[in-house]
């Protein structure tokens, strides 16, 4: 967006009629800012019923949390933990404030500045007025609360309780500088393509993210952890705006030395994020959109390089050039470049770590990592739904039963790639860290064959059972309709799956039973083995009968 | 080609075609069988019954068609006319209900191998894998379809730089324009050199200057006796590019051969399609109150 009000000139422009002093602009555009947000606001809640209740349920609940929250806090009050938690509470308010606008960018449209790049507004005004609007809202009052909860933990004496009504008004300042900062210097990147791939992920990085937390505060709660907190506090209480926090506390010690210079660091912060905040926003509301611009040649994002791919460089050249080569490496791309792709990976990955770790911190079975293998073997099931309608170049490019095998082979080499280490990882550090590295053979071979059977179900129901899956939404895994064709695909496919496992499980427990104890390491071997036969065969079975349905599939997975 | 869905439904118990044509397909399906009778090479496409039902409603209601080698044919028909389910099934995209397709004298459906190497697809609706650059996806293109690693590199070289590419080769196709998308969709289509090219709406949504390089490039390949297909609303383009013509109205063909022969006496391609598709130009008596303000 080129602009064409006084922001273009790049200086103000000599005062004149229609360009009123900055002390008399600035009002009203707070003002009008302030009114902005609170339409904004009004309007988001009003735009349907249901939108209405299930917001009004959400601030609810997080009023609640944050009056809960704060109530705890001042429960702490004289503990000896109090400094410690208010600091750490702080911590974690700015982390959230800054992180929040790379995921719910397209939430609040007053985040977005270029869209007042066409207002003749100067940036000085604007970000006294976007500062304020940014104080009102769900977010600011929940901080409010917390951050009120967390002084009053600390506050002691007059003197506390003068300092902290400063103290929580930097927090809250300088955590809405914070998020602005972040969302100005992020815009490009947030209003492109790549920043609403990067928002797919969102949802998942904020559940993995909050039940890493959980598990986190759960191993911290004995009592000798507690003194590692208090030693991570004692640098956090110097990092703003954890700084002002603990500068009542060290009013309320008498220490007024360390809170004027906590507070004036908290001060000066605030200064560099506004200073920061104001530089984007200048630079941002006077350069053009990259949008209007033509990309120079030699500036445009080199994805794909005219170096060999890497697979060229790995493999013996007759190998890389193969059909199955081809697919592994279009694969791995695929993986790290669709969103959906790889939220369902990053899914699989994530809480395939995440269940094993539970099983460590709460010292459950060894056998959880099976999780792993399955939840990794799971992204062979609906292969084609993935590709959408591209599925036509690849129906146009099969030829024969051979191709088709290779198609597979391809795509079940990608995931081997990427499982077999993985689920080999987490199994032995499992293990070690359970102390039970007795039966880390039994458990890897049968993970390992869960693995296989897995691999050779997904790819006959990808071709038996193909279905659309929407391109809009990472998460909506299936196109509407299709709700019971991806359950059947899901839970089918593990019952089925897990039959394949009944010989090596059946090995398993023969050996348990009979009391064969020295041989259970054969499990791992004949696992593998097994895993590895009945790849090849579920491929080999798969193979003509995708080739057969080519046509039947594209129209399957062809959806909106 | 959007309107491949709903492949397994009406079949009524018929054998469908099928890629392993010895044990299922329409084979020996009366006389026509043999290619290029009149002039020893066989036709670029020969379509004999072809047919195609969604539901209630049939799609393609039985085409019969033959085109000679080395022309630019343009499949002209109002929207709904059936074209893209007639060129989905011509190409092996779409499961016909009955009927049978040759290219170049070789069954689509039982000979696979030497249809599939023969023939450039350029679909319309259906995506291309987006997340890989542009000449990522020729690259992938060209191995999956088993052409040597050095010949890819080499044809995809050129064809980027013929098709105004270079500058964006690098780039993901999410993000090309709909020009772009047409000429990276089009360099794919050419680059295994086929004998005959099916494009559905080659030209829609398309800028001037891309067009233009998009004509430039297709009549240079007819020019060297490759066989174009292309499906268009645009008669004026149609009238301009070709020199074959089949108009298709719900489901049939009603008119084929040469432009001049299928124009006949009416001035101009666009009125020869209006009056063979029914839709002549009505007469706008009703809105007489039209024009000229509130009066």
């Amino acid at each position: 967006m080129t602009v064409s009000g006084p922001l273009a000139t790049g200086s103000p422009l000599p005062p004149g009629p229609a360009a009123p002093a900055p002390g008399e602009r600035a009002a009203p555009v707070t003002a009008t800012f302030v009114r902005l947000k609170l339409a904004v606001l009004r309007n988001g809640v009003r735009q349907s019923r249901g939108r209405t209740v299930s917001w009004c349920i959400g601030v609810g609940l997080a009023m609640l949390y944050a009056l809960g929250n704060g109530a705890g806090m001042i429960a702490l009050r004289g503990s000896v933990y109090a400094p410690a938690a208010a600091v750490t509470m702080a911590a974690v308010l700015a982390i959230g404030w800054s992180v929040m606008p790379l995921f719910f960018f397209g939430g609040d449209d007053t985040l977005d500045p270029t869209r007042l790049a066409m207002l003749p507004l100067r940036p000085r005004p604007l970000i006294v007025a976007l500062l304020t609007s940014s104080m009102i809202g769900a977010g600011p009052l929940f901080t409010l609360l917390v951050g009120t909860g967390a002084v009053v933990a600390v506050a002691h004496g007059v003197a506390g309780t003068v300092v902290a009504v400063p103290a929580v008004i930097l927090l809250l300042a300088i955590c809405a500088a914070l998020s602005r900062g972040v969302a100005a210097a992020n815009t490009r990147l947030l209003t492109s393509r790549k920043g609403r791939d990067l928002a797919l992920l969102s949802g998942l990085i904020v559940a993995v993210g909050a039940q890493l937390v959980n598990l986190a505060l759960s191993s911290l709660s004995s009592h000798h952890d507690l003194h590692r907190v208090t030693s991570v506090t004692s640098v956090l209480r110097w990092i703003p705006p954890a700084s002002a926090v603990d500068a009542v506390q060290s009013v309320s010690d008498g220490a007024y030395g360390r809170a004027a210079a906590q507070l004036a660091l908290a001060v000066i912060v605030l200064a560099v994020v506004l200073r920061w905040w104001y530089t984007t926003l200048h630079r941002l509301m006077m350069s053009p959109d990259s949008s209007t611009l033509q990309p120079a040649p030699d500036s445009t994002e080199r994805k794909g390089s005219s170096r060999p791919p890497l697979l060229a460089r790995l493999l013996p050249a007759r190998w890389a050039a193969s059909r199955t080569a081809t697919v592994t490496e279009r694969q791995f791309r695929y993986v790290a470049r669709d969103p959906r792709l790889r939220a369902s990976w990053a899914t699989g990955l994530a809480v395939g770590l995440l269940l094993p770790l539970v099983a460590v911190v709460q010292h459950g079975s060894v056998y959880q990592c099976l999780w792993t293998a399955g939840l990794l073997g799971l992204q062979m099931y609906n292969q084609f739904g993935m590709d959408n309608s591209a599925f036509w170049t690849i129906a146009a490019t099969i030829t024969s039963r051979q191709d088709a095998e290779a198609e597979l082979r391809g795509r079940a080499l990608m995931l081997s790639a990427v499982a077999l280490p993985y689920v080999t990882v987490v199994t032995c550090a499992t293990a070690l860290l359970l102390g039970k590295t007795g039966a880390l053979p039994e458990v890897l071979g049968m993970g390992l064959a869960f693995l296989g059977a897995l691999i050779s179900t997904g790819a006959y129901a990808s071709v038996r059972f193909p279905y659309t899956v929407a391109q809009d939404n990472a998460f909506g895994n299936a196109a509407p309709g299709n709700g019971s064709l991806v359950a059947f695909n899901a839970l089918g496919g593990s019952v089925v799956a897990s039959a394949f496992c009944l010989p090596v499980l059946g090995l398993d427990l023969a050996l348990h039973l009979t009391g064969h104890h020295a041989l259970l390491w054969t499990v791992l071997p004949i696992g593998a083995v097994y895993a590895l036969a009945l790849s090849v065969v579920g491929l080999r079975f798969t193979a003509p009968r995708m080739f057969e349905r080519l046509p039947e599939i594209l129209s399957a997975v062809s959806g909106p | 080609m959007g309107e491949a869905h709903g492949t397994e439904r009406n079949t009524g118990g018929r054998p469908l075609p099928s890629y392993y044509g010895d044990r299922a397909g329409p084979a020996g399906r009366g006389a026509g069988q043999q290619p290029g009778e009149a002039s020893g090479a066989p036709p670029a496409l020969r379509v004999r019954g072809l047919r195609k039902r969604f539901g209630e409603q049939e799609a393609v209601a039985g085409i019969d068609l033959e085109l000679p080698a080395g022309h630019f044919a343009g499949l002209v028909g109002p929207n709904g006319a059936g074209k893209t389910t007639t060129l989905s099934m011509v190409t092996g995209l779409l499961r016909p209900d009955e009927g049978l397709v040759e290219i170049v004298g070789r069954d689509v459906w039982s000979d696979p191998v030497g249809v599939k190497s023969r023939i450039g697809v350029l679909p319309e609706g259906l995506r291309l894998f987006e997340r890989l650059s542009g000449r990522e996806l020729l690259t992938f293109t060209g191995r999956l379809r088993g052409l040597p690693v050095r010949d890819v590199d080499l044809r995809a070289t050129q064809l980027l730089d013929v098709l105004d590419l270079s500058a964006a080769q690098h780039k993901l196709v999410v993000d090309y324009s709909t020009g772009m998308r047409k000429k990276i969709g089009l360099a794919a289509a050419l680059l295994h050199n086929p004998e005959v090219l099916f494009l559905d709406e080659p030209f829609e949504g398309v800028d001037p200057v891309s067009a233009q390089v998009i004509r430039g490039v297709l009549e240079r390949y007819t020019a060297t006796g490759g066989t174009v297909v292309f499906s268009s609303h645009v008669m004026e383009l149609v009238e301009s590019l070709c020199d074959w013509v089949a108009v298709m109205a719900a489901g049939r063909i009603v008119a084929h051969g040469p432009l001049a022969e299928v124009r006949g006496e009416a001035g101009t391609l666009q009125d020869a399609f209006l009056s063979l598709v029914g839709a002549d130009r009505r007469s706008a008596g009703d809105l007489d109150w039209l024009g000229g303000g509130p009066k």
